[in-house]
């Protein structure tokens, strides 16, 4: 809809410029001497006029069956994929291989993965989205609530994917999505100075204690501030949770902030920030910075920074989230392939898909473009890097981001709730009290 | 009467100016004719196929004053402003009105197709009948082109199948055969081209017909959901529930609701929702007087220091004038975007060069975030670097149409420097100013960007009913409201709060409007 909204815009500026710019007997005396004459030419032009006029209500009854036409006319079917630049390269080679055999067009556009979703959202029900796009789990809820997303049949495929990541693409008991990739947070210390791993939050507490007193590090451990996402580990190590897990999905009613895990996980917070272990005002920028400098032993961070981390060539070591109560449970994100409710050839785009993109070679070339644990279990068990392979452990008991529309109700009071804590301006049972009952208040919509 | 005269002497000359006439006539109503055939045969039948009936509407205003003005002759003059005014149309007059259809919609997540649309995706779901198993499918076909399916049992006890085009099913067994009964078996590669003719397909004979539901599932799906347009109903096959349209979406006696739900015109409920919401008994007026303030001290502060350099830099004895004006107005020059989050690294509290700094020379500095009274403070800093350029560009040129002959006699008269800016300079300023500052404060009420940027409104406040931040303005926190509803994106109930903000600033300019002219009055009085 935008395009067609510039294109007339500017098709009508231009236009409008050259008419304007016309002399079309456009002095005063001549135009008004004119209408005798005038009247001659219009005459004589109406004629050939007339037909544009008359003719238009013919297409304004039937435009639909000449806009399906088209790509009939065109040879042989053809798909379009929306994939983000990382992912495009990969996918080229399948594409090209995929119309050498079987004289298939496929046309991979590339966009921003940020701006995959909207895009979407505004093509594909004007009739101009892809046949597949790439994108993450957590979009389901927007895009299934919207009637934007076809059913996937795996088949035969199924059992070569991780179920984890299978699972975060069922939406209502339904699947949406083949993933890719799964994604999720990890420990990561320094061992030169970190000699003994903490597996519990409590040990990171007495270890950050030590560190700071004997002045090896600035900071034993660094958070965030403000951040859920990262402090979601914390708090399920503590017995904390989100939304309750049942097995239709998460359950809206069941709201976990101020479960008494997750208030454990706050008291936790507010103890290391009373005793000064864990300081206000560092953003996502700040945490990297004190870790890559040494400033810092240990804090919580996801593949996407491993790049960094190793460039800045601070020794490093990756492992699993301490727990406490119980085990930690990061979020996983997963990312996939999803096909279009408004595709115009969905079975195409799903054999595509199962029989071309769920290959080793296939996913082994999408994990070589960007290294996180591939959700293809083939690759994903052959991953050398252990690094990666960190990354991947970490994440084997986690639990999907929810992609239940309700969920952005959740982040912004959970995010003000960890923030309150950090500036000491309210006691942790409160803060997270609060956060629940304004999430709560927000999903009844009251 | 000049038609008059021209009748008159026209027989003179008719053949040269009706020729000087007829090309840059053709030539219009060739161009019309272009915008028309664009408008009205490409443009709106396909926007108004997509539903998009007000856009389409819009574009058929515009092309029939584009139209009128360009062969009514009376309107010549309008032709010269044609673009400026379709494009007003198009891109002013049509968001607004779009907003304020929107704000009585139920647009948003949840709500995004039209009514056909979410009908065709909602009939399109299958379920598969009790007794029926689900099979894996090949094609066969005849030299004739029918096809047919061979059907390989996926569940436990079922038997395989042979299934033509319009026939009845055959039992076979085993794996499917090069050819069968006449039939040749299909590759994969062969039947790529008639997948999406496939995924129509029925075989077998009715009811009990078998559909191709996906590259390795077929079975006797049933629709599940189907739409009785005489009644407006949708039918569940399975439970017999009856969904009815409600607000646009399908919902059941027992509340059971159907997906996706589609556009509809709901009234005033969002305005109802508005008024009703906890966010209005919560932070709301923390929130407006904040934002009000804020706009305030921004113009205030930007004004005073604008007006400060810009009399200092108007004294012609200052050095290197050009150069230090056109120094200053870098800041203008540079987006906040990357303004605003440079500031925020450098008041960041543990690497930032002014936090660092301050805490090497005075062994404290402010809590630029985390501390409501500092952030606040520090948004007011971070706005003035941003707009203290403007106001300096806008009263250096208003500086010089203050008439230097009153300076002269308040010289003869003895006036202090003091008396001079109070009484001469400020009231001949604002005359000219005033409305501009109007605008500066209208804009900063709305100035969502530095908000955001600076540290996303907060800190929060703590114990709201819903979530709000200590620096947020009631854009900001609008958008909270709005797209952190619980409910995805609520674009009907963000339009309805829009509207609402729209009104409160449009009375905030009126009365600043009165009182500005009141000023006009007063400096013509002098």
């Amino acid at each position: 809809m935008h395009k067609k909204f510039w294109m007339l815009a500017s098709l009508m500026l231009v236009l409008s410029l050259v008419l304007t710019a016309c002399p079309s007997g456009g002095q005063a005396p001549a135009k008004e001497a004119a209408p005798a004459e005038q009247a001659a030419p219009a005459e004589e032009v109406a004629p050939t006029e007339a037909p544009a006029p008359t003719a238009t209500p013919v297409p304004t009854e039937e435009p639909a069956p000449t806009e399906e036409a088209a790509p009939a006319e065109e040879a042989g079917p053809s798909l379009v994929i929306w994939a983000d630049n990382t992912r495009a390269p990969a996918l080229e080679a399948v594409a090209s291989d995929f119309e050498a055999q079987y004289g298939v067009k496929v046309e991979i556009v590339e966009i921003g993965f940020g701006d995959i979703r909207d895009q979407f959202k505004v093509a594909a029900p004007a009739g101009e989205g892809p046949d597949i796009i790439i994108g993450a789990h957590d979009w389901l809820g927007e895009l299934v609530v919207n009637g934007l997303l076809a059913e996937i049949d795996l088949g035969e495929k199924a059992d070569q994917f991780l179920d984890a990541a299978v699972n975060a693409f069922m939406y209502d008991g339904k699947l949406y999505g083949m993933p890719y990739a799964t994604e999720n947070v990890a420990f990561v210390y320094n061992p030169e100075i970190v000699t003994e791993v903490p597996t519990t939050w409590s040990e990171v507490e007495q270890l950050a204690a030590q560190l700071e007193a004997d002045g090896v590090v600035k900071q034993g451990y660094v958070l965030q501030e403000g951040d859920p996402y990262h402090f979601f580990p914390i708090q399920t190590a503590f017995g904390g949770y989100v939304f309750g897990l049942t097995d239709q999905g998460y359950d809206p009613t069941d709201v976990g902030i101020d479960s008494p895990g997750s208030l454990a996980a706050a008291e936790w917070l507010d103890k290391m920030v009373k005793e000064g272990h864990l300081q206000g005002g560092i953003d996502w920028e700040t945490m990297h910075a004190m870790f890559e400098s040494g400033d810092a032993a240990m804090f919580i961070t996801g593949p996407w920074s491993l790049s960094r981390i190793r460039e800045s060539g601070i020794p490093y070591a990756i492992t699993t989230l301490p727990g406490e109560t119980q085990d930690s449970q990061p979020f996983l994100g997963v990312q996939g392939f999803m096909v279009s409710a408004f595709s115009e050839d969905p079975l195409l785009a799903q054999l595509f898909l199962t029989d071309f993109v769920a290959t080793e070679q296939t996913m082994r070339a999408i994990f070589e473009a960007d290294p996180r644990p591939s959700a293809f279990l083939p690759v994903r068990e052959s991953i050398d890097d252990p690094d990666i392979a960190g990354f991947a452990e970490a994440g084997a008991n986690g639990l999907p981001m929810p992609a239940i529309p309700e969920m952005s109700a959740v982040w912004s009071a959970w995010g003000d709730a960890v923030t309150l804590i950090f500036n000491q301006s309210e006691d942790p049972d409160t803060a997270f009290k609060t956060a629940a009952e304004q999430i709560r208040a927000a999903i009844s919509g009251e | 009467m000049s038609t008059k005269v021209s009748e008159l002497g026209g027989a003179s000359a008719p053949l040269s100016s009706f020729t000087s006439n007829l090309i840059p006539f053709v030539l219009r109503l060739a161009g019309l004719a272009l915008i028309d055939a664009f408008s009205l045969m490409y443009m709106l039948p396909r926007l108004y196929n997509d539903g998009i009936w007000y856009l389409a509407a819009a574009i058929a205003i515009v092309t029939v004053i584009i139209n009128v003005v360009f062969l009514v002759d009376d309107l010549y003059p309008l032709r010269w402003i044609s673009p400026g005014l379709a494009l007003m149309i198009l891109l002013v007059i049509y968001p607004v009105f779009f907003t304020f259809y929107t704000a009585f919609t139920n647009y948003g997540d949840g709500h995004l197709l039209t009514k056909p649309q979410a009908l065709q995706i909602i009939t399109r779901e299958l379920y598969l009948p009790e007794g029926t198993g689900t099979f894996k499918w090949t094609v066969f076909r005849s030299p004739e082109g029918d096809l047919a399916l061979w059907l390989e049992p996926t569940s436990e006890g079922g038997t395989a199948l042979f299934v033509p085009q319009d026939g009845e099913p055959v039992d076979v067994s085993g794996e499917p055969p090069e050819s069968y009964q006449g039939y040749e078996r299909l590759e994969r590669r062969d039947i790529i081209p008639l997948l999406n003719q496939l995924s129509d397909m029925k075989f077998g004979v009715a009811p009990d017909q078998f559909k191709i539901s996906s590259p390795s599932t077929a079975a006797q799906f049933q629709r599940r959901y189907v739409y009785d347009p005489e009644q407006d109903v949708i039918v569940d096959q399975v439970s017999g529930k009856v969904y009815r349209p409600v607000e646009g979406t399908f919902t059941a006696d027992d509340g059971d609701q159907l997906r996706p739900g589609y556009q509809v015109v709901i009234g005033l409920k969002n305005f109802q929702r508005l008024v009703t919401s906890p966010a209005l008994r919560g932070p709301f007026i923390q929130v407006f007087i904040w934002t009000i303030l804020f706009a305030f001290f921004s113009v205030l502060t930007t004004f005073a220091l604008g007006l400060f350099l810009a009399i200092a830099f108007n004294a012609p004895d200052m050095p290197m004038r050009k150069l230090s004006r056109s120094i200053l107005l870098i800041p203008y020059a540079i987006p906040a975007f990357i303004s605003v989050p440079i500031w925020v690294g450098m008041l960041n509290p543990h690497l930032g060069v002014i936090s660092t700094n301050l805490e090497a020379l005075f062994g404290w500095s402010p809590a630029w975030f985390a501390d409501p009274t500092w952030a606040k403070i520090g948004i007011i800093l971070v706005n003035l670097w941003l707009g203290f350029p403007y106001m300096f560009l806008i009263t250096t040129g208003a500086l010089q149409a203050v008439p230097q002959d009153m300076y002269e006699a308040a010289d003869i008269d003895g006036a202090t420097a003091w008396a001079k800016f109070w009484y001469l300079t400020l009231p001949m300023l604002l005359f000219s100013v005033g409305p501009l500052l109007v605008a500066s404060f209208a804009f900063n009420f709305n100035n969502f960007v530095i908000i955001d940027l600076y540290n996303e409104g907060g800190p929060p406040i703590s114990g709201t009913p819903t979530p709000a931040g200590h620096t947020d303005i009631l854009v900001s926190y609008t958008y909270r409201l709005a797209f952190a509803s619980g409910r995805g994106a609520d674009l009907g109930y963000a339009a309805a709060i829009t509207m609402a903000i729209f009104l409160i600033l449009a009375i905030i300019v009126f009365i600043q409007f009165r009182y500005t002219n009141m000023l006009e009055e007063a400096s013509e009085n002098v």
